[in-house]
Formats: structure tokens, C-alpha cells, sequence
């Protein structure tokens, strides 16, 4: 007997066209409903709900729609006496959140609106004996972390004020049979912690110490019959795992190894033609996190309407050119 | 938001719901601005335990209600005594069961359970160890579980023998189970590793520096216990020949354990008065701490790797002070120390010659064959003949058809090239998808083989035309080659890799789709370089080709860059040194 494949069915009259305004208005409208209920849910993500809409915005060339001035009052307020930044107001620092927010001024090009300083310190002080980093000060340790860390300080130009090998020796006690990575020494490989880790190598210069083509084949067989990509063996596709194995095969040089106008048409039947935002599937709700993995995802595979997006930080070439900031690929 | 489908609603539908929200939102952000209030004014009281759980029940990602149900936890801890704290935290685990069962992929939750058995003041693992038993009963691929089972091991001292026979329960009921198959993956090389060390009995607690990674060479796995694995994996193909769990994790106990870390080459040109170091894998010579001792004199010099692109580079260069190997009536000898290994390579240049090099060839240490010994290789061509044998019940198995080629590699890469030819189309057809991949990955067994035949027939030529190349590799390997023929491939690029063919004379890469010559970057022997019928479209294009300083003749005839106008007297400008040059 065989295996069921897990897998969708693209429907003859799923979108097939890239309809980028109504996108850029689905996004720009969906700040502005916030006495929502679901949107108050999310609150506790919200520092990186602003930067996938702000960052999709760019993409786009819709940036000035956005209000910039409410946005980096808001990181302001978020920064903490440890200099981490949270969610939001009244939620407590972390890792993720702080890399949220300088990415944010980074597109602002205005990281000078916190004290970059104390931002510096509070990641550094989250570096454990080990080189892997907690997320904040309860500890959890995850090497999605260790990504954190070194884009954060990458993107401040700050680099040096970590201990960078210890960090790397952690990463690579993550590498698994094959060649993929997990959250910890011993835990499966999966797209999401695979794209952090080779973001995380192609940081800090590292990347020498992947096995291409043993991590390239195992992300090449996430491509489905649909066109779209699963995170891990056996799983469903979608956007947003469909941006990070594309984004690691092209950070580790191998983006060839995937049939890009089989993606390109997954990717463009999630999007949702009445609401403008992409899903995680086709048929199902829109979001504005697979809106900027959908739109990114695009951008890798070469769509011209949309600016080129860089493959590690998620942020478009322009902004981190301006920012000095180029992270290795593989050639 | 992952997996809600979009349903359709009528106006009224949709009015009933706003109104819903509405409610909910209003109980919802009284609870919040309540807690929030609570933990302002530092109350850390039962009332706030109750109010967080409300909300966590239905929102578990919120961590900061976490971080404030710890911060009451540990105040409760300072002010009751043990066996009520016991209670207290026992709450907290079924509180959390109850979260789990909701929101079973939660990290906030996960965490917060890791975070309270390290607490719990007479912890129960082997409770925990059921927990996960259930949990994974459930969904065996759920890594949250995955690792907070880890985690209970690691703490309650299970012996990882007990934690293999679990793999075997789970993959005996069902062959299709990544996760179980990973699990092994890290269980095997602790229980049965490759040198004869004692096995650990189990994964102790707490361990200083993390273990290394089943990728590493001190992770792999003895012979005898490689071969019962073979078997096992065997089962589980032939039960279901397109579940590729087990194929992944037939690859990896196929594969070779990383090459000991050493000195490959050493090569010394007397004209250039420059030496060529070559590594067994990439390396920052400028931080490794290497030595370069001349007729006994240690010198000072500059390593650079050979392509300013690289930080990391299996192949570097020095120059030597100016006049010390120049007089050719003077032999010398010259040693490379690699001296935080340690390990070293001698090498001699005689009286009277130009060159000299001294290497650890591909083929003596079987770079690209199976690692078994000998007298195990009878199981390999046993394991070939079962995969054959699956194949003719399923002629279009790609799994199938991908482990045959690895297994003739293992085997006898020369011998069976035709077959793995005739293979990697059949594969490109049956899985058009990843067409790319099989290209690129035959293209990487077509250049071993001729590695290997090169080094058989002892010549410096490297020639490998026609054989529908789509990427180079192994380039450090051809570090000595002195002529390469790589016409009529399918190649796009000559990569900064390239730049490791530091003996380099002629090339010849006619008939392909070369538009990027990034490689050919100081290459101090290039002479002749043939590039007819290619892709070269601009005068940028050739660029690099200006740093090689011997480059005579050039030959561009049928790439676009030759419709330019005045493309000769541009050409001139750039390699003044070209006196041949065809376009
Ligand atoms: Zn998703």
C-alpha cells in the first residue's frame, strides 16, 4: 500500500495573476481596524505583524502609505530599560521582537529613534555559556534565537560584540543526519529552523560548514505535485514554508533545484481576489504574515513588479545596501 | 494563521458575528488591562493565577501571561512551604495538559511545562515520559513533543538503548515516521559509534558543551550495526517503495564520514616563486595558524585564498621572499606545518626543475567510494541486487532508482557509469521537477569519475567534454591540471571556485552557455583560453581575465560580446597581453 501524499489541488480557477494593488490596499486597511477583536488577539505578536506589512509595503513600493511617524513613536514606547523592545505596550522584551523593531527602523532608515546601545546589551546578555541565545530572560533556547541575535546585531553593524564562534559551535551541534537543522542538538530539521541557521551561517560568514548538497535535496523534495513546498516530510504546503526553503536554497546556492513556475503558480492561487493577501492555501483566510512570505517568496523567483528581496533578512537589497549590510551566499 | 478555511456568510450571518466579537473583545480586554494592572502594582496573588489562566486557556501564545504566572509561581515558592509548592506546580501541569490538548504545537506552553519540571520539587518523569507517549500517539510528528521528551530523557537518565527500542515500536507500527527515523539518527552513533570507544549508556545531564551533530565524523555509526540497519530500512521500502522517510535515512547510513582534517598539497613554482597549499576541507589559512619552513628557515609570508570572494577556501597561496628559489642549480626543500592540528607536508624541489608538487591523490584514500571495509562490501552488492530487484517491480521508483546509482557509486563508480547514466535520465523523467538537481548531482559523479581516471592514467589533463555538465565541483581537486577540456557541456558559469586551478595552462570551453568567467581570476599560467560559442554578451563580462598575466590567445568566435563595435580595440585595452584573438 501506498502512502497518501499530502498535497492540494490547484483549481482551474484559482488566481493566476499577481493582483499587487489590492495586496497594497488589504495591507494598508488592516492597521486601521484595531478595536478588532482578532486583531487584539494578536497583540502579542504585533511588533512583527508591522514589520511583515511595513516590509510586503516596501516590496511593493507602497512604504509612504503607512503612517511612519505613529509607527516609530510605538517602537519607542516598546523599548525597554533592559534596551530589549516588546510586542507591544505592557508586553515583556524579547528576541523576536527586537529584531522586529530594528528592521522596521531599518526601512525607516531610523534605527537612531532607540538606544541602539542598550538594544546591543540586551541581546548580548541573552548569549549563554553554551553560544546558543535565549529568547529572554526565562530561558528558552532555540537557535530561531540565535538567528535573532546576529541579524539584530548584523543589522546595528554590531557584529563584534558577541562571541560569534561559540554561537556558531552552537548552531552546528544542531545539524542533523540530513543536513538540515532543528531548534536544538537532536531535534528533527525543519524549513523554518533551516532557514534561520543557514541566515544564521551566511552572518556570520559560515557557510563553508553546510552540506549543500545533502540540505539542498532534502529542501528540493519539499516541492510538491502542486508546485507549493512543505516544511518537513509528509506535511501540506504552504506560503509561508514555500518562502523558507526557498529562501535557504538560495542562501545555500541551489535555487535551481526547485520548479520555480510550478511555485509561482501555488504561490498566486493563495492569494484571495476579493480581499487582496495571500493565504496559506488556497481557499483559506488571508493574513499578513503569508501576504509578505507569498509577495517575497515571488520576488525570489524573479518577479519584476516587485523590488528584490534579500534571502536571509527578508528585507528588500535597497534597504540593506543603504543600511551596509550584505550577507553571504553560495556560489 | 495556518489552516482556516474561508467560509461564505450572508450579510445577516456576518452582522450576527460582528456583534459576537464585539462582546468578546470587551470581556477579553477587561481581562488583559486587569492583569496587566495586577502585575503593574506587583500583586502576585491567587486571583492573578486564575486571571491569566482564563486568558491563556484561549490566547496561549500571549507570553507575557507566562512570564507573569512564573513570576507569581516563584513568589508562591518563598512564602509556602514544600509540599504546598508541590501542589501549586502540579496544578500548573495539568493546567498546562489541558492548554496542550488544546494547542498542541504551542511553544509558550511547551516551554512553560520545560520551565516547571525543572522546578517541581519532587519531579515525576516517568509521568512525563508517558505524557509524551500519549502525546505523540496522537501525532508522532509533533517536534514540540519530540523535544520536551528529549528533554525528560536528558534529565531522568534513560538509557538510550530503551529510547532505540521506542524508535523501533513506533517505526514497527508505521515505517512512515520522519521523526522516528531522526530520533535514530542520534540514537545510533551514541549506542554504537564508529571508533572503539565504550558506548555511553545514557544521555546524562547537564553536559557543558553541546554533543556533536550526527553530520560530524565522530557521529557515525560501527559497521556491524550499519549493516542491521540496512536491513531494517530494507523492510521499510519494501512495504511501501514510496515513503521517503526511510530513504532519506537509507542515504545517510550510506554516506562517508567527513575527511580527517590534513594537508592534501603542497606545490611550489620556482619561476613564480610562489606556493600552493591545498586542505582536505575549506579553511581560513590566515587564522589556523600555519608555518612555512624553507631548507630550515621559517618564513614570513602572506597567505591569500584564491579568490577574494572566499574567507574559507580548500586551496591558498604565498608568495615567497623575492630570489630565494630562483637560482635553478639550488634544490630546496620546503616544509608546510599546520601547526594547531598538528600536521605537516614535506616537499622537494630538485636541481634543475621548475615545479614540484607532493599530494594525497583522490584514488588512494578512495575519496569518492564506500567506506566499508572489504569483506563488507559483499553486503553492499547484496543491498544492490534487492534495490534491482524492487526496481523491476517498480521500473519508475525515484527513490528506488537515486539509491541504486549511490549504491553503484559505493560499489564501483567507473565500472557502473553507463548504468548510472542510463539512471539520471530515466530520473529526470519520472521526477521533471528536480530535473536540475539530478543534473547537477550527475555532473558531480561524472567529474569524480574522471578525477579518478586522470589520476589512474597519471597525467595533469583533465578532459571531460560532452557529458551534459551543468555545474563544476571538486575543483580543489584540480589544483595540479594543467589542461582542461570542458567543451560541449551545459555549462553557465566558470565559478570563483574555479580560481583553484593555479597550474592552469589552457582551457578549452567551447560549446556552452558560459556568461560569467568570475573564476578566471589570477591564474598565473593561463595562456590559451577557447570559449567559442558561449554566452559572453559584454566587455565587463571579461573583466577577470585581465589579472591573468600570461593569457596570449583568446578565442571568442559565436558569443554576442563580438557584434559590439570596436569590440577588438576594446579587447586590446583591456588584455594587453592577448596576440591571438578570435572573434
Ligand atoms: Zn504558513
Amino acid at each position: 500500500m501506498g502512502t497518501q501524499v499530502k498535497d492540494v489541488i490547484i483549481k482551474p480557477d484559482a488566481p493566476s495573476l499577481l493582483i499587487l494593488d489590492k495586496h497594497a490596499d488589504y495591507i494598508a486597511a488592516y492597521g486601521s481596524k484595531k478595536d478588532d477583536y482578532e486583531y487584539t488577539l494578536s497583540e502579542f505578536l504585533r511588533m512583527s505583524g508591522i514589520y511583515w506589512g511595513l516590509t510586503v509595503m516596501d516590496l511593493m513600493d507602497q512604504l509612504p502609505r503607512m503612517n511612519r511617524d505613529e509607527i516609530i513613536d510605538f517602537i519607542k514606547a516598546c523599548q525597554h530599560e533592559c534596551g530589549g523592545m516588546s510586542a507591544s505596550i505592557g508586553h515583556d522584551p524579547h528576541l523576536l521582537y527586537t529584531l522586529s523593531a530594528v528592521q522596521i527602523l531599518c526601512l525607516y532608515d531610523s534605527v537612531d529613534a532607540i538606544d541602539v546601545d542598550k538594544v546591543v546589551e540586551y541581546v548580548k546578555g541573552l548569549q549563554q555559556e553554551d553560544g546558543s541565545f535565549a529568547g529572554d530572560k526565562w530561558g528558552e533556547i532555540d537557535t530561531r534565537f540565535s538567528f535573532c541575535a546576529v541579524a539584530t546585531l548584523s543589522l546595528l553593524g554590531k557584529m563584534d560584540k558577541m562571541n560569534v564562534d561559540k554561537a556558531v559551535e552552537f548552531v552546528l551541534s544542531c545539524m542533523n543526519f540530513d543536513g538540515g537543522f532543528g531548534c536544538r542538538p537532536g531535534s528533527e530539521s525543519h524549513a523554518g529552523q533551516i532557514y534561520c541557521c543557514t541566515g544564521f551561517l551566511s552572518l556570520t560568514g559560515q557557510l563553508h560548514q553546510v552540506n549543500a548538497d545533502l540540505l539542498g535535496w532534502w529542501l528540493c523534495e519539499r516541492q510538491l505535485s502542486s508546485g507549493g513546498l512543505n516544511g518537513r516530510p509528509e506535511k501540506l504546503p504552504d506560503v509561508c514554508y514555500s518562502w523558507w526553503v526557498l529562501a535557504s536554497l538560495k542562501i545555500i546556492g541551489r535555487i535551481d533545484w526547485i520548479d520555480k513556475a510550478k511555485l509561482r503558480r501555488f504561490i498566486l492561487a493563495c492569494q484571495d481576489e476579493e480581499t487582496g493577501g495571500f493565504a496559506d492555501r488556497p481557499g483559506d483566510m488571508v493574513d499578513p504574515f503569508h501576504t509578505l512570505f507569498g509577495i517575497a517568496g515571488l520576488s525570489l523567483l524573479g518577479d519584476e513588479q516587485i523590488k528584490p528581496v534579500n534571502p536571509v533578512l527578508c528585507m528588500p537589497e535597497d534597504v540593506l545596501q543603504r543600511a551596509g549590510v550584505q550577507p553571504d551566499i553560495l556560489s | 494563521m495556518h489552516g482556516r478555511l474561508k467560509i461564505k456568510s450572508t450579510a445577516q450571518q456576518e452582522e450576527e458575528k460582528r456583534k459576537e466579537r464585539e462582546k468578546k473583545l470587551k470581556i477579553y480586554v477587561a481581562a488583559r488591562d486587569a492583569c496587566f494592572d495586577k502585575r503593574k502594582n506587583g500583586i502576585l496573588d491567587d486571583e492573578a493565577l486564575q486571571l491569566t489562566q482564563q486568558l491563556l486557556s484561549s490566547n496561549p501564545d500571549f507570553a507575557t501571561l507566562w512570564n507573569y504566572r512564573r513570576e507569581i509561581l516563584m513568589h508562591q515558592e518563598t512564602v509556602k512551604d514544600e509540599d504546598e509548592v508541590q501542589k501549586l506546580y502540579e496544578a500548573e501541569l495539568s493546567f498546562l495538559e489541558s492548554c496542550l490538548k488544546a494547542n498542541p504545537k504551542s511553544y509558550g506552553c511547551w516551554h512553560h511545562r520545560c520551565w516547571v519540571s525543572a522546578r517541581l520539587p519532587r519531579p515525576n518523569w516517568a509521568r512525563e515520559l508517558s505524557l509524551c507517549d500519549l502525546c505523540l500517539s496522537v501525532d508522532d510528528r509533533n517536534f514540540h513533543c519530540w523535544d520536551y521528551r528529549r528533554l525528560v530523557v536528558k534529565m531522568s537518565g534513560v538509557p538510550v538503548d530503551q529510547e532505540l527500542e521506542f524508535t523501533d515500536r513506533l517505526i514497527g507500527s508505521n515505517f512512515s515516521n520522519y521523526s522516528s527515523w531522526h530520533y535514530r539518527s542520534t540514537l545510533l552513533p551514541l549506542l554504537h559509534p564508529e571508533s572503539p570507544e565504550a558506548p555511553s549508556p545514557c544521555l546524562k545531564a547537564p553536559e557543558t558543551s553541546p554533543p556533536p551533530s550526527p553530520q560530524t565524523q565522530s557521529h557515525r555509526v560501527c559497521e556491524e550495526q550499519l549493516l542491521k540497519e540496512y536491513e531494517l530500512v530494507q523492510n521499510a521500502f519494501f512495504t511501501d517503495p514510496n515513503d521517503q522517510s526511510a530513504w532519506f535515512y537509507y542515504r545517510w547510513l550510506l554516506g562517508r564520514a567527513e575527511r580527517d582534517e590534513m594537508i592534501s598539497c603542497v606545490f611550489i613554482s620556482r619561476e613564480d616563486e610562489r606556493v600552493a597549499v591545498a586542505f582536505s576541507r575549506p579553511v581560513n589559512a590566515q587564522t589556523i595558524g600555519l608555518l612555512l619552513v624553507l631548507d630550515g628557515q621559517p618564513q614570513r609570508v602572506e597567505w591569500r585564498s584564491v579568490h577574494p570572494r572566499f574567507k574559507f577556501c580548500p586551496v591558498w597561496i604565498c608568495d615567497l621572499p623575492h630570489g630565494t628559489i630562483s637560482d635553478i642549480t639550488n634544490e630546496h626543500n620546503l616544509t608546510v606545518h599546520w601547526t594547531e592540528k598538528p600536521t605537516h607536508k614535506d616537499c622537494a624541489l630538485y636541481t634543475g626543475r621548475a615545479e614540484s608538487y607532493c599530494r594525497d591523490s583522490a584514488t588512494d584514500q578512495e575519496l569518492f567510494r564506500s567506506e566499508l571495509s572489504v569483506e563488507k562490501t559483499s553486503v553492499l552488492q547484496s543491498e544492490l541486487q534487492t534495490c534491482n530487484q524492487l526496481q523491476e517491480m517498480e521500473p519508475l521508483n525515484k527513490w528506488c532508482l537515486l539509491t541504486i546509482i549511490l549504491l553503484m557509486r559505493a560499489l564501483d563508480p567507473l565500472g557502473y557509469e553507463k548504468e548510472t547514466l542510463n539512471h539520471f535520465k530515466t530520473l529526470r523523467e519520472v521526477d521533471s521537477m528536480r530535473s536540475a538537481y539530478y543534473s547537477d548531482l550527475c555532473s558531480k559523479f561524472m567529474i569524480e569519475n574522471t578525477i579518478m581516471k586522470m589520476e589512474y592514467a597519471e597525467v595533469r589533463v583533465f578532459s571531460i567534454s560532452d557529458k551534459n555538465l551543468t555545474t563544476l565541483c571538486h575543483l580543489d581537486q584540480l589544483l595540479l591540471v594543467t589542461h582542461i577540456n570542458l567543451s560541449s557541456n551545459q555549462l553557465q558559469r566558470l565559478p570563483p571556485q574555479f580560481a583553484m586551478l593555479q597550474c592552469l595552462e589552457v582551457l578549452e570551453a567551447n560549446n556552452n552557455s558560459i556568461e560569467n568567467l568570475e573564476g578566471l581570476y589570477r591564474l598565473p599560467k593561463l595562456e590559451e583560453v577557447l570559449l567559442k560559442n558561449n554566452k559572453i554578451s559584454t566587455v565587463a563580462d571579461l573583466k577577470p581575465l585581465a589579472s591573468c598575466p600570461k593569457l596570449k590567445r583568446l578565442d571568442l568566435c559565436g558569443n554576442p560580446v563580438t557584434q559590439i563595435t570596436n569590440i577588438g580595440s576594446e579587447l586590446a585595452e583591456l588584455l594587453p597581453s592577448v596576440t591571438d584573438l578570435l572573434l
